[in-house]
């Protein structure tokens, strides 16, 4: 059978679909407002100043002072006139388990599981090569992701937890060692977002998680592929269940 | 230059030329950095108090030339910092990458946290704690490239105190474009690994960059440069 190169291929579609222009100022607005949700930007810090800020992105200054006054109006960040004045990081803009929440019930159950299947699938692959690929040095890498480091006998947050876990999931993609899966994973965990916040305020969910991300570290420091993708896999499954129920419980009310 | 012409020379074998050239294309390499750090630490031990924009004035030029320059095999490169150089507990990031000089998260140079994963990294580490040049990878770069690359770096001083590495990306595609050739006419299971053992590249189309492997019963062993060595038989992946 031939194909036709203009034949009804779907992924021909979107050569077509239209380039969205502008979006600079977005862009930089997204890239404060991740590395707020990431944890690097924290409340009250001092954030470059206008010329800094567009030199560092490559924009230019009109782009980040609309982006500045854009974050503002969000009530992400503060201005302060004078001499210590500037941009600092708003003293609630922690990620918010609220906001997550309201981002979850705006979602479709469809949504949720379709992007977990999709995270499991990359996870999952990432898990089976790495237990193929993995030495001492990894598998010590890895162990470190598996519980947050608790400072001077204070619990970790659920903050210091969702770090960990995506952290660890990250690793295993780094001893995979493909450049593709790795950026996959990266983009699959932008787009949960803040949501995968939500399970680790639960306990029990931060000690399941913790048990199961040892399960596959142990797979992969035997190379036991078959058995790095399945634990992989429950591991993430358990963060969809988990979003699901809370999403059908959320919506009952 | 023709085929004989070696007078006194004994003739060498095409297998030996491919290892010569593998590690001509890779102490090259390891050369480039060596003189980028030594201009760097004469710059450093002169400046008296350093600031960010200093570091950027004084860095970007070399790595634009470095990025820019016909038949490149760098794809990023940069300085950073061992915290307190620029002021009290700040490290400080200078890195660019790609054809179009992309700088490397800048954002990185306000926030501690972001740093800290800089300074923690096996690139950085080394270096600066054993004061010698160090060969990282082939790793995932997560945090510049995002591709699979081996990241040579080397301490730089201020006077005689360690004042931070310079560093430059390799990607193991570009090894492979320029290396394979070579040493397919070393053995067809030859193989280029790191001091871990594990693979660079290989002529053997069983074995992937990344996968583990040792010699074959009987293989030579060349070293490559400061950290990698060529074998010329492998066995399956592994074993």
């Amino acid at each position: 059978m031939s194909l036709s190169p203009l034949g009804a291929s779907r992924s021909l579609a979107a050569v077509f679909t239209p380039i969205k222009s502008g979006g600079l100022v977005d862009e930089v607005c997204r890239r404060i407002e991740l590395a707020v949700e990431t944890g690097l930007l924290v409340s009250g810090q001092r954030l470059p100043n206008e010329v800094e800020l567009a030199g560092a992105l490559g924009v230019s200054a009109v782009t980040t002072r609309e982006a500045l006054s854009q974050l503002r109006g969000q009530g992400l960040i503060r201005t302060a006139r004078g001499r210590s004045g500037g941009s600092f990081i708003a003293d609630d803009a922690l990620p918010s388990p609220d906001h997550a929440r309201i981002r979850l019930l705006a979602l479709t159950r469809l949504q949720i599981s379709d992007l977990g299947l999709h995270y499991q699938a990359i996870a999952a692959t990432c898990a089976g090569v790495a237990a193929k690929r993995s030495n001492d040095g990894d598998v010590e890498a890895l162990r470190t992701y598996i519980r947050p480091r608790a400072e001077n006998g204070t619990p970790a947050t659920a903050l210091e937890w969702r770090l960990a876990s995506s952290e660890f999931l990250l690793e295993i993609a780094a001893v995979a060692r493909s450049a593709r899966l790795a950026r996959e994973l990266l983009r699959l965990q932008a787009d949960m977002g803040t949501l995968t916040l939500l399970p680790f305020g639960d306990t029990d969910f931060c000690n399941r998680t913790a048990e199961l991300s040892e399960a596959v570290t142990a797979a992969i420091a035997r190379h036991d592929q078959a058995s790095a993708e399945a634990r992989t896999k429950d591991l993430i499954h358990m963060t969809t269940t988990w979003l699901l129920e809370e999403h059908s419980s959320g919506q009952s009310h | 230059m023709d085929g004989n012409g070696a007078e006194l020379k004994a003739p060498i074998s095409p297998a030996l030329r491919g290892v010569e050239e593998i590690n001509a294309l890779v102490t090259g390499v390891e050369r480039q950095l060596d003189q980028w750090a030594a201009a760097t630490t004469a710059w450093i031990t002169d400046s008296g108090k350093l600031t960010g924009t200093a570091v950027d004035k004084f860095i970007r030029p070399a790595v634009q030339s470095m990025l820019q320059a016909p038949d490149s095999k760098v794809v990023g490169a940069g300085f950073i910092a061992t915290p307190g150089l620029l002021g009290p507990d700040r490290s400080y990031i200078a890195w660019w990458q790609g054809d179009d000089m992309e700088r490397v998260d800048a954002l990185a140079n306000f926030s501690p946290q972001s740093l800290s994963r800089y300074v923690k990294s096996e690139w950085f580490r080394i270096p600066v704690e054993t004061g010698k040049p160090h060969v990282t990878g082939p790793f995932i770069d997560l945090l510049c490239t995002d591709e699979y690359v081996l990241t040579f770096s080397h301490p730089v001083f201020n006077g005689g105190t360690i004042a931070g590495i310079v560093g430059l990306d390799v990607t193991a595609q570009t090894l492979e474009r320029l290396g394979l050739p070579l040493l397919r006419r070393i053995g067809e299971r030859a193989a280029l690994v790191n001091d871990g053992g594990r693979t660079v590249i290989c002529a053997a189309s069983d074995i992937d960059a990344g996968d583990i492997v040792t010699a074959a019963e009987g293989a030579e062993s060349h070293a490559v440069g400061r950290q990698f060595r060529i074998l010329s038989a492998v066995g399956p992946a592994g074993a």
